[in-house]
């Protein structure tokens, strides 16, 4: 049975990044703690006694539920989905002039060229923003893909729809993201 | 045609840079201010609380089966009746609760009543009391003359004593 040290360490693990996810679709500090805050007092009341390799998906879980709890109590969301339709509707540009960027991204990926332009802090400033101005489902499946690290599968359960909508979701945000580093003059 | 099929390696480049920006958000991420970091902290340890008072609440669950509808506080001497407003009574003191325990909860229920019933005696004692006054006070008084003219006084003059 897990202890509540483990709890404790997995809390810890994730709450900074739990904490800027939210942040990132509420766009409130003060919001995302009480929204952070909320999920872990779930995740401890209801799953404490859980193994803890089940903590991460019931927490994501837990913790996107939450988020759209705090835009029906704001009586926001229907603003915020029909804000989402416009930003699919509008992904239509061409794939293989994105690939071309990629490639060149990649190609300078692990190269410090970016450094002698722009500083360290700024570009990851920048990145933030973007990530942030993502729409809600790119963004939602781009965090916990690429940086909760989970598998498709795992993704697809958290955000309660299909793997193949998780891939479609993660490569548009992935080439949007290249796309608008890019025009900033950003490499990675 | 589809792009991913003329670039098989597509997703492996897109994965690559993902990871590139995923290490970026962790990074800014680790730099939060501390207030946040703070305010993060104690959101854990109020959570990690609540999963210590849920563990402890699941063991004491076969004994808040059994509790009978009146709770009592030991340690803080009060007493709560209508059911299980704060959770049985070994929750509240922190330990198993013995018999002599419950009975002692059930000692200030006991004390209660029977003031209530001792109130309630003295109050028809009193108002016995005041009633006898008056009839003595009026016993004793000097009869008006006006009575002897009254009809019903003379028919309580007829009647023969009990």
């Amino acid at each position: 049975m897990a202890s509540d040290k483990d709890l404790s360490d997995f809390l810890k693990s994730v709450e900074k990044r739990a904490f800027k996810r939210t942040v990132y679709t509420v766009r409130s500090d003060d919001a995302a703690l009480d929204i952070v805050q909320e999920a872990m007092i779930k995740l401890a009341e209801k799953y404490a006694d859980r193994p803890p390799a089940e903590w991460p998906l019931l927490f994501q879980r837990i913790l996107s539920n939450a988020t759209m709890d705090f835009f029906r109590r704001e009586k926001v969301r229907s603003a915020v989905m029909q804000n989402l339709s416009e930003f699919e509707g509008a992904d239509d540009d061409g794939d293989f002039d994105l690939l071309e960027m990629l490639n060149t991204l990649d190609g300078s990926l692990g190269t410090e060229s970016a450094l002698d332009t722009v500083s360290r802090t700024q570009i990851l400033s920048a990145v933030e923003t973007e990530v942030a101005g993502l729409p809600t489902r790119q963004r939602e499946a781009f965090l916990l893909r690429y940086w909760e690290e989970f598998d498709v599968a795992e993704t697809a359960a958290v955000m309660g729809c299909s793997e193949g909508s998780v891939k479609t979701h993660c490569s548009r945000a992935v080439h949007a993201l290249a796309k608008a580093l890019r025009a900033r003059g950003i490499t990675l | 045609m589809n792009p991913r099929s003329r670039h098989p390696d597509l997703q492996a480049i897109e994965a690559r840079l993902a990871a590139r920006l995923g290490a970026g958000l962790t990074e800014r991420a680790e730099q939060l201010p501390h207030d946040i970091g703070e305010r993060l902290r104690a959101a854990r340890e109020q959570a990690l609380a609540r999963a210590a008072e849920v563990r402890r609440t699941a063991r004491r669950q076969p004994e808040a089966a059994t509790d009978a509808g009146v709770v009592a506080v030991i340690r803080g001497g009060v007493a709560l009746m209508g059911g299980r407003v704060g959770g049985p009574v070994g929750d509240l003191a922190g330990g198993p609760a013995p018999w002599w325990h419950r009975a002692a909860a059930m000692l200030p229920l006991a004390l209660l009543i029977a003031g209530l019933v001792l109130i309630q005696h003295q109050a028809e004692l009193e108002q016995v009391r005041a009633a006898a006054e008056v009839d003595v006070a009026l016993l004793t008084d000097d009869l008006p003359p006006d009575a002897y003219t009254d009809p019903g006084f003379a028919e309580f003059l007829r009647e023969p004593a009990p």
